[in-house]
């Protein structure tokens, strides 16, 4: 009686087990290995997104309404400082339009080609991927909007991911911080290059694998190189935090601090591909 | 045919059958649940209704919720969270599998007995599930949402709480003490005694 079926069925239950757990296997393989599966998770989540922004609907709705009392002082206050911020950099930009055209000048002279020119796409943070393994957002632009896979997210103060899937009108970007990021930057003090890449922690980088006598302090800032064709150049990216110096390896870490407020805000920058035909730096 | 296979599906599930459209109802809702927008900072602490009602069938109605339906509603959650195929799929499987097979067992406890036994299966499959997302060498693992089994395990009592009343079982094969069965005894003599006397 101990190896009775407990209910009527073709196969036995751990026969059964057997099975799902070689095709979930087999399914994990060839999601890792191949990417093969990439079409049925677009397809999954072209379904999936609007079910959860109907249902985050009337919880976006309520706290616009606890909002609505307080958001009236705020505006007050933001305006004022908007007007002292607009007349600082009205002041600032005086001179921008004689630098522009002597950096071109200067370029010119050194015969470099123009960084490859970028459009800034705002896109809202929809919704944060609950994923133990990665740090991911959702953000509410897509294919329709022109976003191509790569290209890298920056907000006002800073460097914050790179586009790693794109939906038809969502995409998904990695967070500087996630493990797997990395970026190429440059000290902005002596133009040394490095490469600096996320912890998993939300609020440190570092960089690997430095000579032991590096030329890196505490305090400096570290900037995207534009080396490798993917985050243009001169974007903020990090400050150095402190330079730990080589333990039981032949090589010294660097600890960073992220300078764009990466999971601060609800707005972000995508740096789109600049249509061919505009020549960057034609707007006015 | 098996000769030792029952014809009927037994114990407290034939008493009470619970009907289809609770069992789907439910687990809709509770695949809802999951997709909620949940506070940023507490991903990590909120369980997995999906799992959570899927297991209270396998207990409650085993001849509906079965390893297929586990491996569905896995491989549903493995599309909805877009990481790797097949993760949820398996874990969901062997959680049910788990539930399945101390479902006789579970049958003979209350409430806080029965969310007792499926902790370990909800913690087993939070860390199976990050296992698995190690061994397939996924960026990084957070261990914080290993609490999300315990949860699940707490949350369970109030869920399956619900889902008892809406389905009217009780526990009905819980073995009663000796003066209880004593004194129910003589009221059912008393009552045929009364129906005898018309």
């Amino acid at each position: 009686m101990a190896n009775a079926p407990m209910f009527a069925r073709a196969m036995g239950l751990t026969t059964r087990l057997a099975l799902y757990c070689l095709v979930s296997l087999a399914l994990m393989v060839v999601d890792s290995r191949f990417d093969a599966l990439t079409t049925l998770k677009r397809a999954s989540t072209g379904v999936i997104y609007p079910v959860q922004g109907f249902l985050a609907k009337p919880f976006d709705f309520l706290s616009e309404a606890a909002n609505f009392f307080t958001v009236h002082g705020k505006i007050m206050r933001d305006n004022r400082r908007l007007i002292l911020d607009s007349q600082i950099y009205a002041m600032r930009l005086q001179g921008y339009d004689a630098l522009k055209r002597e950096n071109a000048q200067l370029r010119k002279l050194l015969n470099l080609p123009y960084p490859a020119g970028t459009r800034p796409l705002a896109a809202e943070i929809v919704r944060i991927q609950p994923d133990p393994f990665d740090r991911r957002v959702i953000v509410n632009k897509g294919e329709a909007d022109g976003v191509e896979a790569g290209r890298p997210v920056v907000d006002a103060t800073g460097l914050v991911g790179q586009v790693t899937r794109v939906y038809a009108d969502s995409s998904e970007v990695s967070l500087l911080t996630s493990k797997e990021q990395a970026a190429p930057v440059q000290d902005q003090r002596n133009g040394l290059r490095l490469i600096v890449s996320g912890t998993g922690s939300g609020d440190q980088l570092e960089v690997r694998y430095v000579d032991m006598h590096v030329d890196v302090k505490p305090g400096d800032i570290l900037v995207t190189s534009g080396i490798d064709a993917v985050y243009p150049l001169g974007i903020p990216v990090a400050r150095v935090l402190q330079v730990d110096p080589p333990h039981q390896t032949p090589f010294a870490r660097v600890v960073c601090a992220p300078i764009g407020e990466i999971g601060q805000h609800r707005h972000v920058l995508i740096l789109n591909r600049a249509n061919p035909s505009q020549p960057s730096g034609a707007h006015k | 045919m098996n000769a030792d296979k029952p014809l009927v599906p037994q114990g407290p599930e034939l008493l009470d059958p619970a009907s289809t459209r609770l069992v789907v109802v439910s687990l809709v809702l509770a695949y809802l649940a999951n997709l909620l927008p949940w506070p940023d900072g507490i991903h990590w602490l909120v369980p997995d209704f999906s799992l959570m009602v899927l297991l209270y069938w396998c207990i409650h109605a085993p001849h509906r919720a079965n390893l297929s339906l586990a491996m569905a509603l896995g491989l549903l959650a493995d599309a909805t969270v877009g990481g790797l195929m097949g993760q949820h799929a398996l874990t969901y499987t062997l959680a049910a599998y788990a539930a399945l097979s101390l479902r006789r067992r579970l049958a003979n406890f209350h409430l806080s007995g029965r969310a007792l036994h499926l902790l370990p299966i909800f913690f087993g499959q939070q860390l199976l599930n990050l296992l698995l997302g190690l061994a397939f060498h996924l960026p990084d693992v957070d261990w914080r949402y290993l609490v999300a089994g315990v949860a699940a395990g707490l949350f369970w009592i109030p869920i399956a709480h619900l889902l008892d009343g809406l389905t009217g079982w009780t526990n009905k094969m819980h073995i009663e003490p000796a003066d209880n069965r004593a004194s129910a005894r003589a009221q059912i003599k008393s009552q045929n005694g009364a129906r005898g006397s018309k």
